[in-house]
């Protein structure tokens, strides 16, 4: 009768073998599906914005467009433009002092500024003055050669301040050099 | 003037197939790379002797580096030329063009090497087939003493792998997939059933206690074991031909690289547990059927099966041989680099048949010179190596410039460990990793010229008369020969990742480009 000694040190260095090797050819044999050429137009497009552009007016809706804007940047870390625009109206001169307005975009754009370092992004603030809004805006974009807008407008708007941010956002969308998201939550 | 001259792709009517599936690219490489243990064995437990595990792993260690610069390098430029492709794109036409003399001079050596040592597996059974022991047919020729049968032997497989090829890479594909499957599977049966009933760690203790080799053999046997792990390069040669190469391809390599560090790190192990090292250094020509045949119980069919394992698995690694270096001239006929005679597709296989056709024939040749000389095996294994190392030291340098050069092109995987800076206006990972495999490989390739008289001569040699036909085609068509002649990388990477269906890669690279392109006209 022939005996055959066991070693079991040896059946350790088997089993870690065997697991080595089969774990190695099951990851090798499982590669991630295939992506059309469509799907992977769509999905990199994205990828390809680089400068986000967000107006902020300093109330949450704004802000709120300013944290949607740094989550599209994050993957691609995008440099997130950010404005405030002083609408100077035309009975006075553009280079008027508005210290009070000046002082409330500061700070709207400080905040602004606290949510892209929250998400490790670069910041660039520029506080703007035009006649309108939307001319403000569009100005910075082109200048800036933003790859999109996001703007962030309030749920429900009334009287004057629904003609007025109806028509930024109107403006925006018609006369923009670039792809542009308006953030309208429900009412 | 010459400078101007395009030595861009020429437009084909016959494209390689999209044949090589996930195994397909895996077994290309496994074929080749896995191969070399069944040769290397007994010629590296000759000088490592009782540190013959450390010696596999610290030449796997340099391998495993070579094996990641080639999977960023093959998923990133998805085509057949493989290291002389990346080196051509990097460094420029004559670059590319030494690398691919290397390179080739080890594809070539590779079909006869691996066909004389399947054959010399096979002679294993001469005995009960012919009655007579394969060295009883050595007859004098001349002043050299030649083993005509093995010789014969050893030609008759190098023709069938000929046609097999020129039928086609399905077909070539699909003989590498099975057989491989059953070597995969013999191998690590040998070393599961080794390791439990045959392993004693004592012997292993002792041998690596006591019978430690001196430095000098100790630094010989990490360039002899470099050997065994020679063939990587299979799988990014069958790039152009893998179905989306850019997904398919790191997985493959890397999935090649660790399994093969593996197996040489366990037979390796497995061996200084089962017999003393000098049993191998005698049966150079056979070490695994001796190591099986000492199997208890079992060895008396695992000697011969292993036998016969070996001789297939060193088939089909001689079968990679002529499959790489057909792709590779076969992709610098297109460049400009040799004459585009040779990239000629045939009609109906759509395969290069006169790349196949003429370095099938030069392994041949090589075959024919190696067996008059005193030592077959260790004469070819040299010249491997010598072709190998030198590819390989330009394939890192490659890398290095191509993350300097291209940072454009996505990277579906990376080597690991980079330094991050800023060169010029760009972000660039500086590659720690390649920088040490350069140093490494490149110590090993000058080891090789420095110790060894074949590789001091015959390999130089070789490059020369590469050199010497470079220069008068490049001469010839009016192209600079120490100078690139134009290429349009950029357009050539979207047809290619295009061609791949690498959809995802093909859109990042535009955008890539597109941003560069943006950056560019605001700098101006």
């Amino acid at each position: 009768m022939i005996l055959v000694e066991v070693s079991v040190l040896g059946a350790i260095l088997a089993f870690i073998f065997a697991i080595s090797m089969g774990g190695l050819l099951w990851w090798m044999l499982h590669p991630p599906a295939m992506v059309g050429a469509a799907v992977a137009k769509a999905r990199r497009s994205l990828g390809a914005i680089k400068r986000i552009l967000v107006p902020t007016t300093g109330i949450p809706y704004s802000e709120r467009g300013v944290e949607m804007a740094c989550r599209l940047g994050l993957e691609q870390n995008a440099e997130i433009v950010l404005t405030y625009v002083i609408e100077v109206p035309r009975t006075l001169p553009l280079g008027v002092p508005l210290e009070d307005a000046e002082e409330k975009g500061r700070q709207a754009l400080d905040r602004a500024k606290e949510i892209v370092y929250l998400h490790e992004l670069t910041p660039i603030a520029l506080l703007e003055r035009a006649r309108e809004a939307a001319e403000g805006i569009i100005r910075v974009a082109t200048e800036k050669e933003v790859d999109l807008i996001v703007v962030g407008i309030r749920p429900s708007l009334r009287g004057a301040q629904h003609i007025f941010l109806g028509r930024t956002s109107d403006t925006l969308l018609r006369r923009a050099p670039c792809e542009v998201l308006l953030d309208k939550l429900p009412d | 003037m010459a400078k101007e001259k395009i030595a861009a792709p020429p437009e084909q009517k016959h494209e390689l197939r999209r044949e090589v599936s996930v195994w397909g690219s895996y077994m290309w490489g496994y074929a080749d790379v896995g191969a070399n243990t069944f040769v290397a064995l007994g010629l590296v437990m000759a000088y490592a002797q009782g540190a013959a595990s450390l010696v596999f792993a610290i030449a796997g260690l340099t391998y495993v580096l070579i094996g990641l610069a080639y999977t960023e390098l093959a998923s990133t430029y998805p085509v057949s030329g493989g290291g002389p492709y990346y080196t051509l794109r990097s460094l420029g036409d004559f670059w590319g063009f030494v690398a691919g003399s290397g390179l080739l001079l080890a594809y070539t050596i590779d079909i006869a090497l691996f066909a004389v040592a399947s054959a010399g597996y096979l002679n294993f059974f001469m005995p009960y087939v012919l009655g007579k022991e394969i060295e009883q047919f050595v007859i004098a020729f001349g002043p050299f003493q030649v083993n005509w049968l093995w010789g014969c032997e050893t030609l008759f497989l190098i023709l069938i792998l000929i046609w097999l090829n020129i039928k086609g890479i399905k077909e070539s594909s699909f003989l590498n997939e099975v057989i491989g499957i059953i070597v995969i599977v013999l191998e690590s049966s040998l070393i599961v059933l080794g390791l439990i009933f045959a392993w004693k760690p004592e012997l292993l203790a002792s041998q690596w206690i006591n019978q430690f080799p001196t430095f000098k053999s100790f630094t010989y046997s990490v360039s002899l074991a470099i050997i065994s792990f020679i063939g990587l390069e299979s799988i990014s040669q069958a790039a152009q031909e893998t179905k989306r190469p850019a997904t398919i391809i790191p997985r493959t390599s890397l999935a090649l690289t660790f399994s093969v560090f593996i197996f040489a790190v366990s037979f390796s192990t497995l061996g200084l547990g089962v017999l003393p090292w000098q049993r191998f250094a005698e049966n150079v020509d056979n070490p695994l059927a001796v190591l099986a045949s000492s199997f208890p119980l079992v060895g008396l069919i695992a000697g011969p099966l292993t036998a016969a394992l070996g001789a297939l698995i060193l088939f089909i690694s001689s079968n990679t041989g002529i499959m790489g270096a057909s792709r590779l001239t076969y992709s610098f006929s297109q460049y400009g680099i040799i004459s585009s005679w040779f990239g000629q597709v045939h009609r109906k296989y759509r395969t290069p048949v006169r790349t196949i056709l003429v370095f099938s024939l030069i392994g041949i040749v090589q075959t024919i010179l190696s067996f008059l000389t005193p030592s077959v095996m260790e004469t070819l294994a040299i010249m491997y190596a010598f072709g190998a190392t030198l590819g390989y030291t330009l394939v890192f340098i490659a890398l290095i410039k191509l993350r300097f050069s291209d940072p454009y092109s996505p990277r579906p995987y990376k080597i690991p460990l980079n330094l991050n800076f800023k060169y010029k206006t760009l972000k660039v990972q500086f590659p720690i990793l390649a920088l040490v495999g350069m140093l490494a490989v490149g110590t090993i390739f000058s080891q090789i010229i420095l110790t060894n008289k074949i590789g001091r001569i015959a390999g130089p040699l070789w490059v020369i008369a590469c050199f010497v036909y470079y220069a008068w085609y490049r001469k010839k068509e009016g192209l600079p020969v120490f100078r690139s002649a134009k290429h349009d990388w950029e357009k050539e990477q979207i047809e290619v990742l295009t061609s791949a269906e690498e959809f995802d890669l093909l859109e990042q690279y535009k955008n890539s480009l597109a941003e560069r392109d943006k950056k560019r006209v605001r700098l101006k």
